[in-house]
């Protein structure tokens, strides 16, 4: 029972991550309805900035992770305005070869600026604590408080705030919008803005526990495009629950079924989905 | 008809031109030197860039030291090295590509592939004109067992390492084996073997959690599950930094057993990222720095000095960069620098002549079957010491060529 609970643990503080990467995913497809595969090269780039501002300028974590998350979303802005926003009347195989295109340029570009090596991002949280008896990593306990925190205050922003609800409209109807006298450029931004800060943010908290490399953002982009598509592509809550239940099945899978197809059982539970659900868990609506 | 001339003497200087280009990419500088390429094909970008560079830089460390000596002579014509590096991303197929490019485009009679499923692909090809020597830099004994005339395996073959490091390790810490190294084609067999071993041994082998280090996010959940069947040691392995972290979250949760560490993972890496006091009982490769031979000194200074202080010569460089002059040795000992089989040949005879300062380790032959091979030794922490473990000589059946 204690290996359940502390895998249920593992699974959770995974699962936070996960749905932190996907959310900003979903959040650009549900807006823009562009399928971003640089989004694991963005969260990439978050761990390099974050490691930069921690080790080489020696700001605290805390502050790293702010810079980073202030950093991407420049760079999210800069990548809307520079890539996408032209090509918004082009067919939509061009943005999605767009990204492609991205995707290589960033990881080149960090292998070139920071070397082919892995880093090591130390961490303050870097004790354990017993929680209810189990051993609990404290830089885990702080993913699933910090990925929680989140995704409530995005999930309040959306539904809570004129601008949320502007970036809703978009996703229902970008002319419609238009018509009622939003600004779509601006809210094109900042839905690249906060899609970039997301990866950065799931980066940050993540670093300590894995390394930071050129193609940290592959296996991860690939989970994320999984988890939109079980959870609904473009869908909030969907993104979330996908999170969750693509980690939980993956970390209790590999325990009690075997380790060696976790991968594989994270698959079959797609395939499992799509056949009952053909649109994904949760349909449309951000 | 003037126009038609004009056209002609063009078409001439043209040709000539390319002709004389040619001439020059077949090989004389214009000061009379040969240049000879030296072909490498591993991964230069993906998750393994950093591995294929360390090769990159033994090798280019040795041609370097090479060139700027320029005493190399063969048949009486001074010669140069350039090497020519092609991109595999660590794949099979492309490997293949590349090493065709490689003769097509620059006539590599020697190519340096650093991984074994690239040498299994290309070991064929060696064979079939334009022949070339194939300098195989991987410990997996298949690269042996497909008995290919030209090729050089450089490092030593992994399988001598199961008995030593399964009779210390049970020994000292209990006959309980966790298996948690990576899921590799060279992990899996790694693993096979180390099992068997164990089992032979009579200990017990507990359930198999091997994962994918490359592509993990978080190792907490294949840790805790390796944990749950309380084993004494465990077998990990993988690229040094991954397997550092996994080290490092077994600790974290409390074991307090032996490792065996597969020889991809070099324990001089793994310190950079964790403290040697969580590899407190393990088994794995000597660290390149601890050796105190002259040759490794000296080694270790130069790498120093070329590439910085902060970055470590593992035995990734040092085994490259040995390679890289042996074969040199035996093209002045061949006396050609184009005909692979009689470099093969030679190779045994340059192992033996090279001078000290140019071998960072003690291996001293090439077998028959084209095995570098010597006094291989291993380190098992204890009390926080590097304690030396030497491995009985193997490889294949072989004695030297005479």
């Amino acid at each position: 029972m204690t290996l359940f609970f502390q895998q249920l643990v593992n699974g959770i503080a995974l699962g936070s991550i996960y749905g932190l990467v996907a959310l900003g995913l979903t959040l650009v497809y549900g807006v823009l309805k562009i399928p971003n595969f640089a989004h694991g090269a963005l969260y990439m780039v978050g761990a390099y900035i974050t490691f930069v501002a921690a080790v080489v300028y020696g700001m605290g974590y805390i502050g790293a992770i702010a810079v980073a998350v202030i950093v991407l979303a420049g760079i999210g802005v800069a990548l809307e305005r520079v890539v996408f926003n032209p090509l918004r009347h082009a067919p939509r195989l061009h943005s999605m070869i767009a990204a492609l295109g991205v995707l290589l340029f960033l990881e080149a570009g960090a292998q070139l600026a920071w070397g082919a090596e892995f880093r090591r991002l130390p961490s303050p949280f870097s004790g354990t604590v017993v929680l209810f008896g189990l051993p609990v990593a404290t830089q885990r306990l702080l993913v699933i408080v910090a990925a929680v925190a989140v995704m409530i205050g995005l999930s309040l922003f959306l539904k809570r705030t004129t601008t949320g609800a502007a970036i809703e409209a978009m996703a229902q109807d970008r002319a419609g919008a238009l018509l009622v006298g939003i600004d779509t450029r601006k809210i094109a931004m900042l839905t690249f803005a906060i899609s970039a800060a997301l990866a950065a943010f799931a980066a940050a908290l993540v670093a300590p526990l894995n390394l930071i490399s050129p193609t940290m953002g592959e296996a991860v982009n690939l989970k994320a495009f999984v988890i939109i598509i079980l959870g609904g592509m473009g869908s909030i809550p969907g993104a979330v629950v996908g999170g969750y239940l693509l980690a939980l099945v993956e970390v209790l899978g590999g325990t009690y079924i075997s380790s060696s197809f976790s991968q594989l059982i994270a698959f079959a539970v797609l395939v499992v989905v799509l056949a009952f659900r053909p649109t994904g868990l949760f349909t449309r609506g951000v | 008809m003037i126009s038609s001339h004009r056209l002609l003497a063009l078409g001439l200087i043209v040709v000539t031109v390319g002709a004389c280009s040619d001439e020059a990419s077949e090989g004389t500088d214009a000061d009379g030197t040969e240049v000879v390429n030296i072909g490498f094909s591993g991964p230069l970008s993906g998750g393994a860039a950093f591995y294929g560079q360390n090769v990159v830089n033994g090798l280019t460390m040795a041609i370097d030291e090479l060139n700027q000596a320029g005493d190399i002579e063969v048949n009486e014509q001074a010669v140069r090295f350039e090497l020519v590096t092609l991109d595999d991303r660590y794949l099979p197929n492309e490997s293949a590509t590349n090493v065709r490019r490689l003769l097509q485009q620059s006539r590599t009679p020697v190519i340096f592939v650093p991984h074994v499923g690239g040498i299994l692909a290309v070991q064929p090809m060696s064979v079939r004109p334009p022949e070339f020597l194939l300098s195989a830099y991987s410990s997996d004994p298949r690269i042996l067992e497909a008995a290919n005339p030209l090729t050089l395996m450089i490092p030593p073959r992994y399988d001598g390492y199961f008995e030593p490091f399964v009779g210390a390790t049970m020994e000292a810490y209990g006959n309980r084996l966790g298996v948690l190294p990576t899921n590799t084609s060279y992990g899996r067999a790694w693993a096979e073997g180390v099992t068997e071993e164990w089992r032979r041994q009579g200990g017990e082998v507990l359930g198999d959690h091997s994962v994918d280090y490359n592509t993990t996010t978080d190792f907490a959940g294949p840790v805790t599950q390796t944990l749950a069947d309380a084993p004494d040691v465990i077998l990990v392995g993988g690229p040094s930094q991954p397997t550092a972290l996994i080290v490092h979250a077994l600790r974290q949760q409390g074991y307090e057993g032996g490792f065996i560490v597969m020889d991809q993972a070099k324990f001089e890496e793994m310190e950079q990222i964790i403290p040697r006091t969580e590899l407190e009982g393990s088994v794995g490769v000597y660290p390149l720095e601890a050796y105190t031979s002259v040759g490794t000194v000296g080694f270790v200074e130069r790498f120093h000095e070329k590439f910085g202080r902060e970055r470590l010569p593992t035995s990734e460089v040092a085994l490259n960069y040995f390679g890289m002059h042996i074969v040199a040795q035996a093209m002045e000992l061949a006396g050609t620098v184009a005909d692979p089989q009689a470099i093969r040949g030679q190779l045994t005879e340059a192992a033996r002549q090279l001078s000290e300062d140019r071998k960072p380790y003690e291996y001293d032959t090439v077998t028959k079957e084209g095995h570098l091979t010597g006094d291989v030794v291993t380190a098992f922490i204890q009390n926080g010491e590097y304690t030396a473990i030497p491995i009985p000589r193997r490889s294949g059946r072989g004695a030297p060529v005479e």
